[in-house]
């Protein structure tokens, strides 16, 4: 590549072609990276809880109690406009032992005279607390359907992982939000 | 499970005591000139009217007057005609950010640029062709190069010490007894609603020019509900947007967040003072982003009080009355549009 | 200093045809596949372009020049009774602000920057600079000067069409869901999509040729290290190029699946989240800036060394800053959503590794004015624009390093500090390296020279007219003055009518540009083959001016001597 012989014509043309080829795969590549991130980017969130976004875990998983820590969890609830549904937390707030499992009450009624069926999107804040919020079971992770008036009262199963009380950016935190939006299934929407 | 749900007290009387000790200096700043305005410009709890019912175990309560609606101090949370810097600050984070802004980041960056400058010219001068003829050749210098890459790395470190610091102090999250408030976000207006106090939501238009002329307040910064916040207590926003995102900013409280659909973020601080403090959507949400301003009036705290029970509402935190059962807020019950939002009268 | 000599395969090089003759009109200008006449097209392309978009920020000043909303409605009543539809209502009027933000955001950066300064300074100088006889695929680097045109047209043609509250996408260059898919109903939002997939697709294959080019085809002993550092920006450049706009046509891609085929990629509803478009337009929104201001880089070095008479100061720690600015810069994209809600060591992080970037930037600058240190300057027109270009790209800079700390940046967030941060970096940066270059070449591509009274008066027009238009945008950021409002409390009226006054100025600016390029096409003095002197050490200058139709048909060599 120095000064010796210059390339002729005919190996430039070849090696062009493969310097191209390399780069379109370069550029393909990052194309289908920027695809890939919506796996990725929920992946992310899930194991890290990143944006607030809350652990998932088996109903039989132990933890222990941290006796004598507690911890306010306040519940708030949303609901696209337009969605005939009121959906509302039974207590706004609760005080639990961290580490120990508890379980929220939503309660949510379709107001319309025909079956509504919903989904709900969900985060915590502050959100580095989402790494800590670990729900075991929950409404959430399936779709709802409500029959023309009908209430309904959805459990959340959860605690508060006692790992969070080592962790010196949540050694302020006293209060977690756990907020719910619910919107309804458009039978065209597929979830990505 | 029930059993765990006990106790955990109520710091929101507490507070009091302490508040009596500011009480006299924020009387002295509003009490007298909140009177005027109130006659002019409907109070909070007149047109607070498209809200839902208020939850039903305030209903005693109902019957207490509104606070006065206060008038803005020309200034003071809002911008000043000519301005070259920022608004005063009326937040701990607000002061030790703006600290960090005035005493370092804009000496330091002056500097910088001056001294940039000066080398600049001092080149221009002393190097040109009628007086240095013959240039040199020198392309390198080992020691200066190296010069040049410590020293702004050295000035960032210091930089970084005071602004990590800064980041760490605006996520303290509020003790837990914060008066919450759930602020939504609307193509093109605010919703704010007071969950533990049990106001529902209502919503915030901006005012007319007339309207905002006849109150005295600033135009494109006047609302005719006020966010009502108690001054001298921790406060905490939980800020989420019902379609669009928007961005709930007030700059003299260095505050600014998003406001996402789906998803709540939350920002806590605590008022130094009572006044107005006006701000406006900081994030592009279609037609009328710039005409959905925001105005927080922070009261003193007994003010704050009689205007939650003006409202209906509750003076019992959340955290206090864990069984009290909570009524449908939400959902199929959406504030009303404006009626005459901004319509023609803009221009 | 450079030795040309014949090289032994030189015989089979070059066609056997004369090295000027040209092809005809048709062929030449819209069939080309030579570099320079395909540079000569994208910066007419370009000029016309930032006529537009400056146009359009002309609107956009008039009307905040002062409070009140004073021209909007009657311009959306013309635009309205242009499409034969009723009288505009004023959230209409209000979405065509909106429109004109976008429409000047996105023809600044995709129409006029990134065309001018990598399609027009790069395909004329990169291949003549490494002394190659062309881009390594002349036929691929047409197609991606062609693929502008229906690019443009459909974002001019977007403002015509239904676009949501009013005519047009009224959604900001960034394009962020929900606000651009359920906000936005109607083809505009689809057609800018479109046009940016077109205008990014030609990008793309522009860097494949801009890299091909650089590395295979420069002369024998032109080695990289012995490359000028335009050469050295535009491969940078290049690569960010081809590593960001990929990830951009997939955001977009799938905001165009959002709106019309209902998929939830950014719907809450769907379990989609909005946040991750964000996250996936600044991954290529931040290299994007600097994809708009390396080659800046590029040519502010060549200038400056030309006209000090000086080979660059530092030449690697130079080329190696733009190989970290352009590295760092894909891991900073963050800064641009500190508001957003993102958790504290997120936020600590971004602010640690934007600051970074300082110390790179700070290199190229200190470098710059060690390369003028001992010179012997002249003051032509491009060099004082290189020097002017310095100036306000520092203090650009160092408003960035404010705007890097997430806790200042809380309240500096879409304000217009940001606005007068990246138009510091942009126009006043980016513009100036653009008009430093179009100085400096415009004799080696027309073969006239400039006038060179007018150049200065343009430059300190100019000059004048754009720190009056952008610095008083610092005063309103500071004190609270959130972007994009088409109208604004009485508070902020003072410095609004200051900067709208420095507009005028700057468009004075503007038509003295024009003077003096029409005035030089048709009366300019012959220009040489090397009009700057012994400074000009870089392979353009050993042709004449302009270049033979095909230059290099014998191979250059590089002479072992480094001359650098």
């Amino acid at each position: 590549m120095m000064a010796t012989l210059p390339p002729s014509p005919f190996d430039r043309d070849r090696r062009n072609r493969r310097t191209m080829l390399t780069m379109a795969g370069v550029g393909l590549s990052m194309l289908a990276l920027g695809f890939a991130s919506v796996p990725l980017y929920r992946i992310f969130c899930e194991q890290t809880g990143f944006g607030g976004t809350t652990m998932r875990a088996d109903a039989n998983v132990q933890v222990s109690e941290a006796a004598g820590h507690t911890m306010s969890i306040r519940f708030d609830s949303n609901v696209q406009p337009g969605m005939p549904w009121q959906f509302y937390p039974e207590h706004r707030t609760d005080t639990v032992t961290v580490g120990r499992k508890d379980m929220a009450i939503f309660i949510a009624k379709n107001m319309s005279d025909k079956p509504v069926t919903g989904t709900a999107s969900f985060n915590v804040t502050p959100t580095q607390a989402g790494a800590y919020f670990t729900k075991i079971q929950c409404f959430c992770f399936t779709e709802q359907t409500l029959q023309p008036g009908q209430e309904v009262r959805m459990p959340v199963l959860y605690f508060v992982d006692p790992k969070i009380l080592d962790d010196a950016d949540n050694k302020d935190t006293q209060q977690i939000t756990l907020s719910y939006t619910f919107y309804p299934v458009e039978p065209g929407k597929k979830a990505s | 499970m029930i059993q765990v749900k006990s106790l955990v007290l109520a710091g929101l009387l507490a507070f009091a005591p302490a508040m009596a000790m500011n009480g006299p200096a924020f009387a002295q700043d509003n009490a007298t000139a909140a009177a005027p305005a109130a006659a002019t410009v409907a109070a909070p709890a007149d047109s607070a009217a498209n809200a839902a019912a208020p939850a039903a175990d305030a209903a005693p309560a109902a019957k207490v007057a509104a606070p006065p609606r206060m008038k803005p101090t020309e200034g003071i949370g809002m911008p000043k005609p000519g301005e070259i810097t920022l608004q005063e600050q009326f937040t701990s984070t607000g002061h030790s950010a703006r600290w960090l802004h005035d005493v370092m980041l804009l000496p330091l960056i002056t500097l910088i640029s001056v001294l940039v400058l000066a080398l600049m010219l001092y080149v221009m001068v002393r190097y040109r062709r009628s007086a240095n003829p013959v240039p040199s050749k020198t392309s390198h210098n080992t020691f200066i190069e190296v010069i040049w890459t410590v020293v702004p790395v050295i000035i960032l470190l210091v930089i970084a010490v005071p602004s990590i610091g800064l980041l760490a102090d605006q996520y303290k999250p509020a003790p837990k007894d914060a008066l919450t408030v759930k602020v939504t976000g609307y193509q093109w207006y605010w919703g704010y609603e007071y969950p533990d106090a049990g106001i529902p939501e209502y919503v915030s238009n901006m005012l007319t020019k007339e309207q905002a002329k006849a109150g005295g307040e600033p135009f494109q910064l006047a609302v005719d509900n006020r966010l009502i916040l108690p001054a001298g207590r921790p406060v905490k926003l939980i800020i989420t947007a019902a379609d669009v995102i928007h961005s709930f900013a007030v700059p003299s409280l260095w505050v600014k967040m998003d406001a996402v659909p789906g998803r709540l973020n939350e920002k806590s601080f605590t008022i130094e003072k009572p006044g107005v403090y006006y701000g406006q959507c900081s994030e592009l949400c279609g037609a009328r982003h710039g005409f959905m301003p925001i105005a927080i009036e922070a009261l003193p705290p007994e003010q704050f009080d009689q205007w939650v029970l003006s409202q209906g509402g509750s003076l019992k935190n959340g955290t206090a009355a864990p069984d009290a059962p909570m009524g449908p807020q939400q959902g199929s019950v959406l504030p009303a549009p404006p009626a005459d939002a901004v319509g023609n009268n803009a221009l | 200093m450079t030795t040309i000599t014949a090289d032994q395969y030189g015989d089979h090089a070059h066609d056997h045809h004369d090295a000027d003759h040209k092809p005809a009109f048709f062929q030449r200008w819209f069939m080309s596949t030579n570099h320079k006449d395909i540079g000569t097209l994208y910066l007419i392309f370009a000029i016309f372009a930032g006529v537009v978009g400056g146009a359009i920020s002309g609107l956009m000043r008039v009307e905040l020049a002062e409070p009140g909303i004073q021209y909007l409605q009657g311009w959306a009543n013309i635009q309205h009774a242009m499409l034969g539809a009723e009288p505009a209502s004023l959230d209409q009027a209000y979405h065509l602000w909106n429109a004109l933000i976008t429409a000047h955001g996105l023809i600044m950066v995709f129409f006029m920057v990134m065309p001018a300064i990598i399609g027009g300074f790069g395909n004329w100088f990169v291949p003549i600079m490494i002394g190659a006889p062309d881009m390594a695929f002349p036929r691929m680097n047409n197609i991606s000067f062609w693929l502008l045109i229906p690019a443009f047209a459909l974002l001019l043609g977007s403002a015509f069409v239904p676009g949501g509250t009013g005519y047009g996408a009224g959604t900001g260059w960034t394009v962020y869901a929900p606000l651009s898919t359920s906000g936005s109903a109607g083809p505009a939002v689809d057609m800018a999509i479109l046009s940016l997939h077109i205008a990014g697709a030609g990008s793309i294959l522009g860097a494949v040729n801009f890299i091909t080019t650089i590395l295979n085809m420069r002369a024998p002993g032109m080695t990289l290290h012995k490359m000028p550092l335009f050469v050295w920006s535009v491969l940078v450049t290049a690569f960010l190029l081809l590593l960001a706009l990929p990830v951009l046509a997939a955001a977009i891609t799938m905001l165009l699946t959002d709106r019309n085929f209902g998929t939830t990629f950014y719907d809450a509803a769907g379990g989609g989240d909005p946040e991750l478009y964000q996250h996936l337009f600044w991954f290529f929104g931040h290299p994007e800036v600097y994809i708009m201001i390396l080659p800046g880089f590029g040519i502010v070095s060549q200038i400056i060394s030309t006209f000090s008479r000086k080979p660059v100061f530092g030449y690697l720690g130079m080329a190696y800053a733009m190989v970290a600015i352009g590295v760092v810069g894909f891991v900073v994209w963050a800064h641009h959503m500190f508001t957003t809600g993102m958790s504290v060591n997120v936020k600590m992080y971004f602010t640690a590794a934007t600051m970074v970037i300082a110390v790179p930037t700070g290199i190229k600058i200190f470098s710059w004015i060690a390369t003028i240190w001992g010179g012997s300057i002249s003051f032509k027109t491009p060099m004082v624009w290189a020097l002017g270009f310095i100036f306000l790209f520092t203090v650009g800079g160092v408003t960035g390093v404010v705007l890097a700390n997430g806790g200042v940046d809380d309240v500096l967030h879409d304000t217009y500090y940001v606005v007068a941060h990246f138009h510091y970096v942009l126009s006043l940066g980016a513009v100036f390296g653009l008009f430093a270059g179009f100085y400096y070449w415009f004799p080696k591509m027309s073969g006239r020279m400039y006038n060179e009274f007018l150049g200065h008066l343009h430059f300190w027009v100019f000059f004048v007219g754009v720190n009056l238009l952008f610095f008083p945008m610092h005063f309103l950021g500071l004190s609270g003055m959130p972007r994009r409002y088409p109208d604004y409390p009485e508070a902020f009226a003072y410095w609004n009518k200051i900067a709208s006054h420095g507009y005028e100025i700057m468009a004075v600016g503007v038509l003295i540009f024009f003077i003096n390029i029409f005035w030089s096409l048709a009366a300019g003095k012959k220009a040489a083959g090397n009009p700057w002197g012994e400074g000009a050490t870089t392979l353009e200058w050993t042709l004449s001016s302009p270049p033979p139709f095909h230059q290099f048909e014998t191979l250059p060599v590089i002479d072992d001597a480094a001359h650098h």
